[in-house]
């Protein structure tokens, strides 16, 4: 069907153009006959569609969007009407277009066009019901614009016509880059008209919670926001663990002063909300001089934060060790550090690998809080498309970009506190003894074991007591 | 056994998940009728307006816009709360804020439950006609871009300058502004943000090269707050602002309409805009 409308879409302009240019020519001479010289334009300012995607600036096609259109009118030139030329595939509506002209030295005095509008299918024809005045600035809007989903460079043509009842061409439209419509969008447009979605939508609940064509084209959306959610959070928390662990450290040092800045900076993070310090951080640090691009920033404060929490989870961590431990290392020639590495720290990783798993879910949730200083990412995203589509879902996808991560993990941390708890699955894998503690033998002392699960003490060797 | 208790749950799961639904569509066929169109849902029940608490007009307002809303000593003031004021006196109703960001607000009442009308200087829109409905506009708008005072972009070149790689627009997610600005700045960064307070701390910080909002709201923040930033660009887009109202609705619209009307006929909306503007 439609190549057989183009060729006679084709044939028009042209035909057009010609009549234009001849009535052109005619005025033009009129003109060097009568008065002064003009240039006999009525030049584009500019002429655009309005952003019609989830979010960004893309025009896209298949949905509907506004075109603007401003011109400026030669100084002699009252023009008394308005054409302009869609390219085939495209339609649009009369209703709530517009036409303004606009005065005054910044063009900030509005005044309404009263016109009579009309359609040919592909031509927006506009006549005004009393001609302008010489030199006019003009703007056309005209909505439901739904350019052909194939997208590609949208040639836009116009025509003005003169009080006279000269017509001539609109110089200068640029023409208006449409992106194609993605399969996504396809399939999301082709559920919006099927019919279960439609009965399925007739419920204003699952309308709002679950509409099917939203969660179809909010999905990619909310997908990258979930890659940059992933990605901040696979930086920070690494970044998180070491920082933690010094600070626990601190907290337990003999020097004072380590033991006083290491808590002033816990108690200082864990007592004030993140939002805040998220607030402090984009907005402050900037003022006292230093720039640092977003996601950095936001990887930093993350991190920072969770540090804080980490301390307290090592801290406790360390002390749940028995003191034995440490007395039976150092008794065996080890010195701090070293007791410290081979004996506490190996035996404080198992028992706080859950509440370091929780403590990563709680982070990775917490990237939501960056959505509110411009990070993009789930929540932003998801904000962008609820507030141009006025629906809930993508909220709801967002929270399953959420439990994808948290749920799996949940999982297993409830299965890891089981397993410290003295859960039975150990008691398979264990052939006859607990494993040998690692790094003991480079310590050059005797192997010493822990059982994990009851962080008891287990001498293995025993040639430890004919060493006595 | 484990099986067995798997299977249990996920029954029992579907069983609450079915109920829920029931519960709610069973809440929700009873008011609009069965028709697919929202428009005109209640043909049985004309005269009624529906509101969300007796004898109170709740409206729902982002208070970061001045004039228009903004917290001033811990209370909402603005041009549109002593508007909504006089219409609440007007229908003989009690009047109450709900804070809400902006763009969480048309769809809040288009789903109910969290106020009567959408008033935070919300510009009539086809698009967003789709999903509310507009009462009467009751102020006309234009959009403008500011930048600080240190910045480059002068009113000569701000249409080019504005439009480059390396330039971060803040906009205030939802707005007209955001849309302004995509659709006129394709090559800029368009940062959205919850408010618009934030767009201009975004700009103040660094963040942002720019801020693009209502002119009023532009003038009204570089005269209060930030002297050192200045208006660079003017866009007379004739933005009508209007109150939102919910489509289940229509009597409430249209009161508050005849409200609008009256008020703007005894001239007490000329004296809240000489007041605020």
């Amino acid at each position: 069907m439609l190549p057989a409308i183009t060729p006679a879409i084709r044939l028009m302009p042209p035909a057009r153009r010609a009549l234009a240019a001849l009535a052109a020519l005619a005025l033009a001479a009129a003109m060097v006959l009568s008065a002064p010289l003009s240039a006999l334009a009525l030049d584009t300012a500019k002429c655009t569609a309005r952003p019609n995607g989830n979010t960004g600036s893309e025009v896209y096609g298949g949905s509907e969007t506004r075109l603007t259109w401003e011109g400026q009118a030669d100084a002699d030139e009252p023009v008394a009407g308005l054409s302009i030329t869609f390219p085939a595939g495209t339609t649009f509506s009369t209703d709530d277009a517009r036409l303004t002209m606009l005065s005054g030295e910044k063009l900030m005095d509005r005044t309404t066009i009263d016109a009579q509008l009309a359609s040919d299918g592909e031509t927006f024809i506009a006549t005004f019901d009393e001609p302008l005045p010489a030199g006019a600035y003009v703007r056309a809007e005209i909505y439901e614009v739904t350019f052909p989903t194939s997208g590609g460079e949208m040639p836009i043509k116009g025509t003005y016509t003169l009080e006279d009842g000269t017509t001539m061409p609109v110089e200068d439209i640029t023409p208006i880059m449409v992106e194609g419509v993605s399969p996504v969008d396809q399939l999301s447009k082709a559920l919006e008209e099927s019919d279960w979605v439609k009965a399925w939508n007739s419920n204003k609940f699952l309308r709002l919670f679950f509409n099917p064509s939203i969660v179809v084209s909010s999905f990619p959306i909310v997908f990258q926001g979930f890659l940059m959610a992933v990605a901040i959070v696979a930086v920070a928390f690494p970044i998180a663990i070491p920082i933690g662990l010094c600070l626990s450290l601190m907290r337990m040092a003999r020097l004072r002063l380590l033991r006083g800045i290491a808590s002033l900076y816990v108690n200082v993070v864990r007592g004030t909300p993140l939002f805040l310090q998220i607030y402090i951080a984009f907005f402050g640090l900037p003022l006292a001089g230093i720039q640092i691009p977003s996601f950095p920033l936001g990887v930093v404060v993350l991190s920072m934060n969770s540090a804080a929490y980490l301390c307290e989870i090592f801290r406790a961590g360390i002390q749940s060790i028995p003191a034995g431990q440490t007395e039976a290392a150092r008794s065996l020639g080890m010195n701090g550090a070293q007791t410290m590495i081979f004996v506490i720290i190996p035996q404080t990783v198992r028992r706080v690998i859950p509440t370091m798993t929780s403590e990563f879910i709680l982070l990775y949730k917490d990237t939501s809080m960056l959505a509110a200083v411009g990070v993009m990412e789930v929540v932003m995203y998801a904000k962008t498309i609820v507030a141009s589509t006025g629906s809930i879902t993508p909220y709801i996808v967002a929270a399953c970009f959420y439990l994808v991560i948290t749920l799996p993990l949940a999982k297993v941390v409830g299965r890891l506190e089981h397993r410290l708890a003295g859960g039975r699955p150990r008691r398979k894998h264990r052939p006859g003894a607990a494993k040998p503690l690692q790094g003991t033998d480079s310590a050059g002392v005797t192997a010493y074991v822990t059982d994990a699960l009851t962080s008891q003490p287990v001498i293995k060797n025993d040639t430890a007591d004919a060493g006595r | 056994m484990k099986m067995k208790k798997w299977g249990v749950l996920a029954v029992s799961a579907a069983m609450v998940a079915a109920l829920g639904l029931f519960g709610c569509s069973g809440g929700n066929d009873a008011k609009p009728a069965d028709d697919k169109k929202a428009e005109e849902p209640k043909t049985e029940a004309p005269a009624e307006v529906t509101l969300m608490k007796d004898g109170t007009l709740t409206i729902v307002s982002s208070p970061d816009y001045p004039p228009f809303e903004n917290l001033e000593n811990g209370e909402i003031v603005g041009f549109e709360v002593d508007l909504f004021n006089a219409i609440a006196d007007k229908m003989g109703l009690e009047l109450e804020i709900v804070p809400l960001q902006f763009d969480a607000i048309i769809p809040a009442i288009a789903a109910g439950g969290q106020g009567d009308v959408g008033v935070s200087g919300f510009s009539v829109d086809p698009d967003r006609a789709k999903e509310i409905d507009f009462t009467e506009s009751f102020y006309i708008d234009d959009q403008a871009v500011a930048v600080m005072d240190s910045s480059s972009i002068t009113e000569d070149n701000a249409a080019e300058a504005l439009n480059q790689a390396d330039v971060i627009i803040a906009v205030q997610t939802g707005t007209t502004g955001e849309t302004f600005a995509q659709e006129n700045f394709p090559n800029a960064t368009i940062q959205g943000y919850g408010n618009s307070t934030d767009c201009f701390a975004a700009m103040q910080s660094g963040n942002a090269t720019a801020v693009c909002t209502n002119l009023a709201v532009v003038n009204r923040m570089l005269k209060d707050a930030y002297s050192d930033a200045r208006v660079v660009l003017e866009i007379a887009t004739g933005e009508e602002y209007a109150a939102v109202v919910s489509q289940d609705n229509p009597e409430l619209t249209k009161q508050l309409n005849e409200a609008i009307k009256a008020l703007k006929d005894d001239g007490t909306l000329e004296e809240l805009t000489q007041k605020w503007f």
